[in-house]
């Protein structure tokens, strides 16, 4: 594995419900590196997208540290965590998430209006995230407008346009088509290969967990297993 | 309860008081109601002021860049989203902005009419202790003597006896034995040649208006049966200009007169009522005298010593006015007790006996509705908020600071408050404006220019205080909570 790029250290998350204290997460330590593609898979209820909630910087732990690049996010207060978000992380979610009276092009802008750009640097970046994902004629179009692969793929566009080292997905196929799906993997291996983008995916998805280069397994709030699949698609090949 | 008297009953309120309270309550329901289709009517002009709104954020935010711009344009864009839910916040405050404006415009017409003025103002002879003040007619000659001859030549009306004047209020029928709305008139007995230099409201017309008026007084008093009428109330009683009206007296009992009615006062000017000559009332009232068969004991009519309700006198100065109130205030007039008052005063005093009510407007209903209607707007902003958490957790996701989404909902509800209060505020302003409403002797009805501002400013207010709650909730929307598919 490449030098680590997210370090998560002992870490535990609680949650109390009523009088009782529920552990979400129990003394979980973990290394990700820097352009590695990892898959978060478990039953329902087993931490995954609490430790990628964790990871992406939208919660904070009740124990344990984790470190992404060189910031130690788990101290970070809510703002402080918010603007460290918008330059470090991207997201993509199981059902994508846009809002739906702006166009592709605004979603996609949007992460880019708290970054000190010039309108056309935001302009080329937006046009640079678009093009990748292939939707360059689809800018106008509103997310209703769209299917749910290209809504996804705009999905992706918006959490790369800031060039973020992280990018963070939950369930990001759940709700598409076996060839949507398939493109959408795709586009994150594109991502990691070409990019250099670091990707952590939550999925049930036995397939879409193939794609990844290693998948962790979680059950009850731990690490059970972690496997290397070691396909690890090449876009340049 | 109400048409009986209250040893029927056995209470004693002032039944006319309640009936006013009735009307009040009625006409605040009608207006109410009209606000609501007046702003029925409105929302497409209200979705399309939003939409070239919109259009203008987003061409000056591509232009620029400038973030504050993109936020507005989301803003706009949430708005025109659900529909149904900004019609409704939006009809909330354009019906209480335009309720607001006409009970506005009422309160800045009695504190108008009610403002002393420091020269060339009027002054008002009352009874001094009965509303409405009920004089003998000699007092009226008595009146006009102390001011054209008792006081200095200085302190004298400066156009003698054009500057004084009497009203006497006359109620009558056209139908003695069913006297309904639409057979009623209520009119002015004064003297017709004052018409234009004494009557507030009139005294400022000009061109074919004030020509036909003239005229008009001309005939009234060449021919004191004739009648000049409000428009609304000829249509009221279905009756036109050159058409001759019998009417009993109703609080003339047992006299009756025939009108000729010759003219129409100008629009918006007295509405609903009219004017006679006094002369053709105390001829009536003289004539009940004589008449054998109405009355055979030959009595004077039981009104024929309380037929001056007012009297109106132009003074020059405050010195003359106190001088004239010395010289009524004395005592010598006689045995009715009588005042002298600036007309602003007198007024006030009128309006004394409906203080509680204005009170009652002012500290009770206005509250009431801005607090009704903040509710309104809180509970639609709610209902958004509750509906676009995820949206908000998406954007705070982004890197949105959880002021932005403060200001995103209290933005969208600001943006709908000043459009909508500004809107209904313009509409009031334009509507009454072009109606030149009057209400009898108080001058002309209008809403105040400055509602422009009071009424975007109100909408705002109303939509700041509706949307507070929600706003905080959305900004402190946990977005572990709502992307958490519960570990």
């Amino acid at each position: 594995m490449s030098e680590p790029i997210v370090r998560v250290r002992d870490l535990h998350k609680s949650f109390t419900r009523g009088t009782e204290a529920i552990h979400v997460l129990r003394d979980l330590t973990l290394d990700v590196g820097a352009a590695e593609f990892l898959a978060l898979m478990g039953p329902s209820g087993s931490g995954k997208t609490t430790l990628l909630n964790l990871i992406a910087g939208l919660d904070t732990p009740t124990g344990g540290t984790i470190t992404v690049g060189d910031s130690v996010i788990s101290s970070m207060s809510e703002s402080e965590l918010a603007r460290w978000r918008t330059r470090h992380v991207g997201f993509v979610f199981q059902f994508y998430y846009l809002l739906p009276v702006l166009t592709a092009y605004e979603n996609v802008e949007l992460p880019l209006l708290l970054l000190p750009l010039t309108k056309e640097q935001r302009r080329k970046q937006v046009e640079t995230a678009l093009d990748l994902v292939g939707l360059s004629d689809r800018m106008d179009h509103r997310p209703g407008q769209l299917s749910g692969g290209q809504q996804q793929r705009v999905g992706i566009a918006r959490a790369m346009v800031t060039d973020p080292v992280l990018i963070v997905a939950d369930e990001p196929t759940g709700d598409l088509d076996t060839k949507s799906a398939d493109e959408i993997l795709r586009l994150m291996e594109i991502l990691r290969a070409q990019l250099g983008k670091t990707i952590i995916m939550v999925t049930h998805d036995p397939k879409a967990a193939a794609r990844a280069q290693r998948t962790l397994h979680l059950e009850k709030g731990q690490l059970v297993r972690d496997t290397m699949t070691g396909i690890g698609f090449n876009a340049a090949v | 309860m109400f048409g009986l008297p209250p040893e029927a009953t056995g209470m004693s309120y002032d039944t006319s008081m309640l009936q006013l309270v009735g009307y009040l309550f009625g006409a605040l329901v009608g207006v109410i109601g009209g606000a609501i289709v007046l702003g029925l009517l409105t929302l497409p002009v209200f979705f399309a002021v939003l939409w070239v709104a919109d259009k203008t954020a987003a061409t000056l935010a591509n232009a620029t860049g400038w973030f504050p711009l993109k936020v507005v344009v989301i803003m706009f864009r949430g708005l025109r989203r659900s529909m149904l839910r900004t019609s409704l916040t939006y009809l909330a405050i354009f019906v209480l902005t335009l309720v607001l404006c006409l009970i506005y415009a009422v309160l800045y017409l009695i504190a108008a009419v009610t403002t002393e003025k420091e020269a060339n103002f009027k002054a008002i002879v009352t009874h001094k202790t009965t509303i409405p003040s009920q004089m003998p007619p000699g007092y009226y000659d008595r009146f006009r003597s102390a001011c054209l001859e008792t006081l200095p030549p200085e302190m004298r009306p400066v156009n003698g006896d054009k500057d004084i004047m009497s009203w006497a209020f006359f109620l009558g029928t056209t139908d003695k034995v069913n006297p309904r709305k639409d057979t009623l008139a209520f009119l002015f007995a004064l003297e017709p040649d004052k018409v234009l230099t004494m009557m507030d409201g009139l005294d400022d017309l000009t061109g074919s208006e004030k020509e036909l008026l003239d005229q008009a007084c001309k005939r009234m008093t060449a021919n004191p049966r004739s009648i000049v009428m409000s428009p609304s109330r000829m249509k009221g009683m279905n009756v036109q200009v050159g058409q001759t009206i019998k009417m009993a007296g109703l609080n003339y009992p047992n006299l009756t007169f025939e009108f000729e009615i010759i003219g129409t006062l100008p629009e918006g000017k007295y509405e609903g009522i009219g004017f006679m000559n006094k002369e053709y009332l105390i001829k009536q009232i003289d004539a009940y005298e004589r008449d054998r068969i109405a009355n055979p004991k030959g009595e004077k009519h039981p009104m024929a010593e309380k037929c001056v309700n007012l009297i109106w006198v132009k003074l020059p100065t405050r010195e003359a006015f106190e001088r004239l109130s010395a010289i009524v205030n004395d005592g010598k007039f006689g045995t009715v007790p009588i005042k002298l008052e600036t007309a602003s005063s007198g007024i006030g005093s009128w309006l004394t006996a409906y203080k509680d009510i204005f009170k009652g407007i002012k500290y009770l209903l206005v509250p009431a509705m801005i607090g009704i209607m903040s509710l309104v707007v809180a509970n639609a902003l709610s209902i958004s908020v509750r509906e676009r958490r995820t949206e908000m957790a998406v954007l705070k996701v982004l890197g949105f600071q959880p002021r932005h989404v403060l200001l995103l909902v209290l933005g969208e509800a600001l943006l709908v408050g000043m459009l909508g209060g500004g809107m209904s505020a313009l509409l009031a302003w334009g509507m009454l404006g072009n109606f030149k409403f009057q209400i009898a002797f108080l001058g002309g009805f209008f809403v105040p220019a400055n509602a422009l501002i009071y009424g975007p400013a109100l909408g705002m207010a109303v939509s700041f205080a509706g949307s507070l709650f929600p706003a905080m909730k959305a900004k402190d929307v946990k977005v572990a909570e709502v992307f958490a598919k519960v570990a």
